[in-house]
């Protein structure tokens, strides 16, 4: 069993009051635009705040940029997603079309599931996706890929195992 | 209920219990072990609680609508154009002229790049470093007056920074950033965080939460998500797909297998009982029907082609 520490109020408190202000200006400089750049600072101290704690901070600095790169590479993913959304929308026939405020739901499931599916091996990506998408029963995945029910079983778990990961344990 | 967490192995459990229930068509006796396990352990409730919600978000996805978004969003990711500020880049071997450079003040500029499933490409950078992409890869270039800044976004790049430019090279990726003036490195994507390979030249790495460390020529690296690193032991060597080859000692079929579906579309599969045979030898990238050809000549395995995207490597 593993321990899981996070950083106390108090500790972010004061690397907020060291650091912000330089990871506000470290932000300004990627990403071009000042209210942004403050947004994604403040999210990540958030983050830091539900952040598991492995070891002492050796160093803030890298430690708040890694995060705040982290936020800057999803802002990229989520905005492609939100397009894509909109796009694949207008495609469909609008008896599929979800409410708004399912949307945001399904946009943050969808964003999860993305990257649950960018750190799986190919097959296990297919597999989940025949099982979760298209409806495909165990037998029926087995058959398609050509591999024992055995496999899509694992295969599954794994898929499942980085989708809670990122759901749970990613702060 | 006390606030704490299942363990990973009670949520694996949990999890092994929701592909059952889930997504097979379980019997009464799997719902009765089930209610067994579920019964055994206070937090096997909460493991179940936590798993199933999880199931229960992705069965609540429109199938279609989640489909087309997911496919549209990865060719939006993998081809931001309408982002292009100013093309800084020449690709090798295409006809596409340098670009003025803005005046400073202006946005910084920005190009961005990618590899499509198979491809291959190398970028002049407009410093004159040499950017290789592998394959299914994709990055952001910006330069500016005072740096030279290159975001791993997807897959695997190799970076011949040019010394005498003496802005200084950043690098940002999912598990850290590093920093180098004319250094040459390699930096893979993998399940485990990055592979980082150093050739010459100076290189730090800033990993997540750890002390800065100064990476030597000849050095590869194993970084993990959580910011630690060790030497990687690898089969292959990394810097082979620049070369075009894919150069391995002793590599497990199954690795190999996949390492090679990482450059063809489509399914690639290995059997089980062959993954094991040890493959050696250097490999042309360009064709990897022929290197298919090549391992079942050299090994008791057996290439099936069921079509030219379905192929599965069984024992002879």
């Amino acid at each position: 069993m593993q321990i899981e520490d996070t950083l106390k109020p108090a500790e972010v408190d004061l690397l907020y009051q060291a650091h912000h202000r330089w990871l506000r200006g470290w932000l300004g400089a990627r990403v071009g635009c000042r209210e942004h750049a403050a947004d994604l600072a403040q999210d990540t101290f958030v983050r830091l705040l539900k952040a598991r704690q492995v070891s002492p901070l050796k160093e803030p600095r890298a430690y708040l940029s890694s995060i705040a790169r982290g936020l800057m590479i999803d802002q990229f993913r989520r905005r492609a997603l939100e397009k894509a959304y909109l796009e694949s929308l207008a495609s469909l026939p609008e008896l599929e079309a979800p409410s708004e405020e399912q949307r945001l739901l399904i946009l943050d499931t969808l964003e999860r599931l993305d990257r649950a599916l960018q750190r799986l091996k190919p097959r296990v990506r297919q597999a989940f996706l025949l099982a979760q998408l298209d409806g495909l029963t165990l037998t029926q995945v087995a058959q398609r890929l050509d591999v024992s029910r055995a496999t899509v079983e694992r295969d599954l778990a794994k898929a499942l195992g980085v989708c809670y990961r990122i759901r749970y344990a990613d702060a | 209920m006390p606030d704490q967490n299942p363990t990973q192995a009670q949520v694996d459990e949990a999890i092994e219990w929701l592909v059952k229930l889930r997504y097979d068509s379980p019997g009464p006796r799997s719902e009765q072990q089930f209610q067994r396990w579920l019964a055994s352990h206070p937090q096997h409730a909460q493991a179940w609680q936590r798993v199933s919600s999880l199931g229960d978000e992705l069965a609540s996805l429109p199938a279609e609508l989640s489909r087309q978004t997911l496919a549209g969003s990865e060719r939006r990711r993998m081809s931001r154009r309408d982002h292009l500020k100013l093309l800084s880049l020449l690709a090798l071997g295409a006809s596409v002229g340098w670009a003025a450079r803005e005046p400073l003040g202006l946005p910084a500029l920005m190009a961005d790049s990618r590899t499509a499933t198979g491809e291959r490409r190398e970028l002049l950078g407009s410093d004159g470093s040499l950017i290789r992409l592998n394959t299914a890869s994709a990055i952001d270039l910006r330069y500016s007056a005072e740096q030279r800044r290159l975001t791993l976004l997807r897959g695997e790049v190799s970076l011949d920074g040019n010394a005498n430019d003496n802005r200084p090279f950043s690098i940002d990726t999912r598990v850290g950033a590093l920093s180098t003036q004319g250094g040459q490195l390699l930096l893979r994507e993998n399940a485990q965080g990055l592979l980082l390979a150093v050739r010459r030249g100076e290189v730090t790495l800033f990993p997540a939460s750890a002390a800065a460390h100064r990476v030597k020529p000849g050095e590869v690296l194993q970084v993990f998500a959580q910011g630690d690193f060790q030497p990687a032991t690898l089969h292959n060597d990394p810097w082979g797909w620049t070369d075009g080859v894919l150069s391995v000692q002793q590599m497990p079929l199954g690795e190999f297998i996949d390492e090679l579906s990482r450059y063809r579309p489509g399914l690639l599969r290995c059997a089980p009982e062959v993954a094991g045979l040890k493959v050696s030898g250097t490999f042309q990238l360009a064709d990897t029907d022929q290197i298919l050809l090549l391992v079942a000549r050299s090994l008791p395995v057996r290439v099936d082609y069921r079509t030219r995207f379905w192929v599965s490597i069984g024992a002879a």
